[in-house]
């Protein structure tokens, strides 16, 4: 009889990982809170680097599936074991005895409004990372308008201790040149600054779209952390900030302001992380068993890890721990 | 020499020892003569560190009758009865004013008895210095003549006596259970503390034991009287009292002896600092003249061990102003800096220190020592002109605080809007830093510069009111700006005048507020009533666990450089399970910076402004 997994959270890793799992021939039960699946994905227009659409990685990842038996609005209301299996009993009613369980319960995205010197849900025209992707995919967002003088402010919620998070999420510098260049495309009359502490353009590709940021977009980029935002009287944004190349301390006034909010572990995730007693480092990631050969094993046997439930990461990175989790489940549920 | 008119003595009483001295004496005599030089150096000391002004601010205070007056009354309320202890912690007071008072009260009555009884022995060669101290020892009763004045001073001294064995009787037990007397921490003594402690405990259950041994010769009342019944029951009719005044005398000479080097010193140094607290005179040096005063009369007794915010870590404890009092008496150089710089400055302990040690000040001095010397240059910098005619009109200014969290500076514009106020809005493009973060970090030239920047552009703006929304702010524009001719508010205390002067009326509504007293503005500036109306006049005001001035900071506070984000963390959720315990819907608060810092960490509970929850309830009409 085939083996029960069940695979929590049904963003890229759990769709990745349920499909991997079930061409293997086990029995997948694919838990999502959401009323869909695709988790953040499913909120994106486009993905960076080369500004791919979103929409039709997620229609693979999804048609992937097979025979997987998804549970949508379903939340974890119990996780434990009996014997070497978990029992596990979700709010819609249904409880399933699980060989192994794999926690694909990714990343939240940070609040913006916590960071109130940026004005998020305070003045107007101050919007997130997140509702850019919600613009361009729908088309519609009063905040938006036509704006003439945009910026954007990398690291909110990352690398911000005052925030409650130090570490770096990975993704923001990209999707923002992505969104920068996107943004002045869809405005052409736009001026459009960058405001960073220092561009993280690591992967294969990010150099390139930086490069065509300054050269073809004509993106402004300035190294130096906005201080604080005002609203004038005629709505459009004064922001203070210092450009830490010329050490002057600088004032824009824009029409827009775009606030690239950063990853936090899930709490819906770490609800469930507390239920197995799966722990988290300080900056509340889950933690591995360890760091190198052991990223998707956790102390817990038979529980698995995969994608930014152990720490941001971007789309490809996810998808390979989901495609490594399942080789590890099924070499750990042969061997038992 | 004695007069040859008193050298008689009282019709009661028969001078046993003319020559007035016995060799037990030796002990206390040695004890008190070595205390009083002791004192005397380190009065110099103080004094001659003091500058040449201070000095002089210190001698007008003693010949004004105002301040003379208040002198008398501050050391006989805070040095005798303790009345600042009495008030928070009643059984603590008992127990320190039984023994000051108590002990002041036996030394007045025993000189009053040696003047009335016999009054050649008040002159030095008369050893005057002991003979109070030891009557009993060496005036016996007249058995022929015994008056009513004799009994009531018998009577009077056994019930000073009690009075005092009452409070020593507590100091025993709570030493062993703190907690009962209202303290969860207390300072571990040091060596010669312990020595002090013991001989200081030892001291009156030796005098009730001496004097009972001699009760039937020497007198006493209902407390030595039956003791020495009891005595002569327990060992004939012989008794042998001399080793009795002996331990008696080796103990006070003990305590004397130990005082100097004890955390009892403060008993001394107490009084030498209210009257330089009286003159004015504030701390200058973290070492030194004044400082030196403070740290001497600290009593090392630890309610602000319990009073710090940073207790709520065990770890912690060691930043606690005692310690770093302490150190600095001890001269443990390394330890101060660190310790001078984790503080917050919420000013808690001051509030609650008995003493009135103002040790918050004495770190930003010990700050200063190392900051201040730091070079920078802020010619850059100008404080921009408000814009439009200002004369005679309300201003505005939301420092730098604020304008982090915008939604304050949005309310508060809103009220004066709905108030119809004509105001100006002084920063409204930015402005400079009021220069208490400065002051805090201890670079006192610095925050000179920008306060005079501030000052010039206020003064020359020629308004009337100056309203600010941070009690940061607040606080130094109070203290440091002396912006002659105008008036300095809060917004609350601004907003609550609107109120009653009814330019603003506000609705009341269904929730319930707890009402988070932000240190500057609460113990900084002494507003505690004008935000609580305010609050209470839109919804239900509900307590916190501790409020007014011993509400717990927030944690967020500019006070410390140092302190890393984990305690801060730890200290935010302490002052939140505080505000919380008697289940508020919301958390109101009047500061930016608590504003933001409770808003980070309480998940359940919203924190809003107050200027927000005014700006909700207007009725417009």
């Amino acid at each position: 009889m085939a083996k029960n997994i069940i695979v929590i959270g049904g963003g890229p890793a759990g769709l990745e990982a349920s499909a991997r799992l079930d061409a293997l021939g086990y029995n997948v039960f694919l838990v999502e809170k959401e009323t869909r699946l695709g988790g953040h994905l499913a909120r994106w227009d486009r993905l960076f680097p080369e500004g791919v659409p979103a929409a039709p990685v997620l229609e693979k990842l999804v048609s992937g599936t097979g025979n997987t038996k998804v549970m949508l609005e379903s939340e974890v209301l119990s996780l434990s074991r009996l014997g070497k299996s978990f029992r596990i009993s979700l709010t819609s009613g249904v409880s399933v005895i699980a060989d192994a369980v794999l926690m694909t319960t990714g990343f939240d995205l940070f609040d913006a409004s916590k960071k109130e010197e940026y004005g998020y849900g305070i003045y107007d025209h101050v919007v997130t990372n997140a509702d850019i992707e919600g613009y361009f995919r729908t088309g519609k967002d009063p905040r938006i308008g036509s704006p003439e003088r945009i910026g954007l402010v990398h690291c909110v919620g990352s690398r911000d201790e005052k925030a409650g998070c130090r570490n770096c999420s990975k993704v923001c510098c990209a999707t923002a040149v992505k969104q920068a260049c996107e943004l002045k495309a869809k405005f052409p009359s736009a001026t459009v600054y960058c405001f960073y502490m220092d561009l993280r353009m690591f992967g294969r590709g990010y150099e390139d779209l930086y490069l065509k940021a300054q050269k073809e977009y004509g993106i402004r980029f300035i190294r130096g952390r906005v201080s604080e935002v005002s609203e004038k009287i005629d709505k459009t944004l004064q922001v203070k900030a210092e450009d830490t190349l010329s050490s002057t301390p600088l004032k824009v006034s824009l029409d827009l302001l775009v606030l690239m909010a950063g990853m936090r572990p899930s709490e819906a995730g770490a609800k469930v992380g507390k239920m197995i007693r799966l722990g988290t480092g300080d900056d509340g990631y889950f933690n591995t068993s360890d760091g190198f050969t052991g990223m998707q094993a956790t102390s817990v046997p038979g529980l698995f890890v995969a994608g930014a439930s152990t720490g941001p990461k971007t789309l490809p990175d996810t998808l390979s721990e989901a495609r490594a989790a399942s080789a590890l489940i099924h070499e750990y549920l042969r061997e038992s | 020499m004695t007069p040859f008119h008193i050298l008689q003595v009282a019709p009661e009483v028969i001078d046993r020892v003319p020559g007035a001295y016995a060799h037990f004496v030796l002990p206390f005599c040695v004890g008190i003569v070595f205390c009083i030089c002791w004192l005397g150096v380190g009065l110099v000391r103080v004094l001659a560190n003091l500058s040449s002004s201070d000095r002089k601010a210190l001698l007008l205070s003693l010949i004004n009758p105002k301040t003379l007056w208040k002198d008398i009354k501050d050391i006989f309320c805070d040095c005798l009865l303790h009345l600042k202890i009495w008030q928070r912690k009643p059984l603590l007071g008992y127990m320190h004013s039984a023994i000051a008072f108590g002990w002041f009260l036996i030394i007045i009555l025993g000189h009053l008895e040696v003047w009335l009884f016999a009054p050649r022995h008040l002159y030095l060669d008369n050893g005057a210095l002991f003979y109070p101290i030891f009557y009993r020892y060496f005036i016996w009763v007249n058995p022929e003549h015994t008056t009513l004045r004799g009994s009531l001073f018998f009577f009077l001294m056994d019930l000073c006596l009690l009075y005092i064995l009452s409070g020593i009787g507590l100091a025993i037990f709570k030493r062993f259970r703190s907690r009962l007397l209202g303290m969860k921490h207390t300072t571990k003594p040091s060596l010669m503390d312990r020595v002090a402690l013991f001989s200081l405990w030892g001291i009156f259950p030796l005098r009730l034991l001496a004097e009972s041994f001699t009760a039937d010769l020497a007198g006493g009342s209902f407390l030595t009287l039956p003791a020495n019944a009891l005595l002569r029951f327990l060992f004939g009719n012989n008794l042998y009292y001399l080793p009795w005044w002996w331990a008696y005398s080796v103990c006070l000479g003990l305590f004397f002896v130990s005082l100097p080097f004890s955390r009892y010193m403060h008993i001394l140094t107490e009084p030498l600092l209210i009257l330089l607290r009286n003159a004015g005179i504030k701390v200058r040096h973290p070492r030194k003249g004044y400082a030196e005063a403070e740290i001497y009369a600290c009593s090392s007794c630890g309610l602000c061990i319990d009073a710090c915010p940073m207790n709520v870590q065990k770890k912690n404890l060691r930043f606690s102003s005692v310690y770093f009092i302490r150190f600095l008496r001890r001269h443990n150089e390394k330890k101060i800096n660190r310790i001078a710089d984790k503080c917050l400055q919420c000013g808690k302990c001051l509030a609650l220190c008995p003493v009135g040690v103002d040790s918050p000040a004495i770190r930003r001095r010990q700050r200063a020592a190392y900051n201040d010397v730091l070079p920078f240059d802020y010619s850059p910098l100008k404080a921009p002109a408000p814009q439009g005619a200002v004369p005679g009109k309300v201003m505005y200014f939301a420092g730098c605080m604020s304008h982090l969290t915008p939604r304050i500076i949005k309310a508060v514009l809103e009220v004066f809007r709905e108030a119809g106020e004509d105001f100006v809005f002084a920063d409204e493009n930015g402005g400079l830093c009021c220069g208490r973060p400065l002051l805090l970090a201890g670079k006192d030239r610095a925050a000179k510069t920008v306060i005079e920047a501030n000052r010039k552009m206020i003064m020359e703006s020629g308004c009337s009111t100056l309203v600010l929304s941070c009690p940061i702010c607040l606080k130094v524009f109070k203290e440091e700006y002396k912006l002659q001719g105008i008036e300095v508010l809060h917004y609350t205390e601004y907003m609550d005048r609107l109120v009653a002067q009814e330019r603003l009326t506000l609705k009341k509504g269904e929730g319930s507020y707890v009402y988070h007293d932000p240190c500057e503005l609460g113990r900084g500036c002494g507003i505690y009533d004008a935000p609580r109306r305010l609050v209470g006049s839109v919804g239900e005001l509900r307590k916190a666990e501790k409020e007014g001035d011993e509400s717990v900071c927030c944690g967020g506070s500019l006070g410390s450089l140092t302190l890393s984000y984990e305690d801060r963390k730890k200290i935010t959720a302490g002052a939140l399970d505080n505000l919380l315990a008697n289940h508020p819907d919301r958390i109101v608060t009047a500061c930016p910076l608590c504003l933001k810092t409770f808003s980070d960490a309480s998940s359940d509970v919203p924190v809003v402004d107050i200027a927000e929850l005014v700006a909700d309830s207007i009725t417009r009409t």
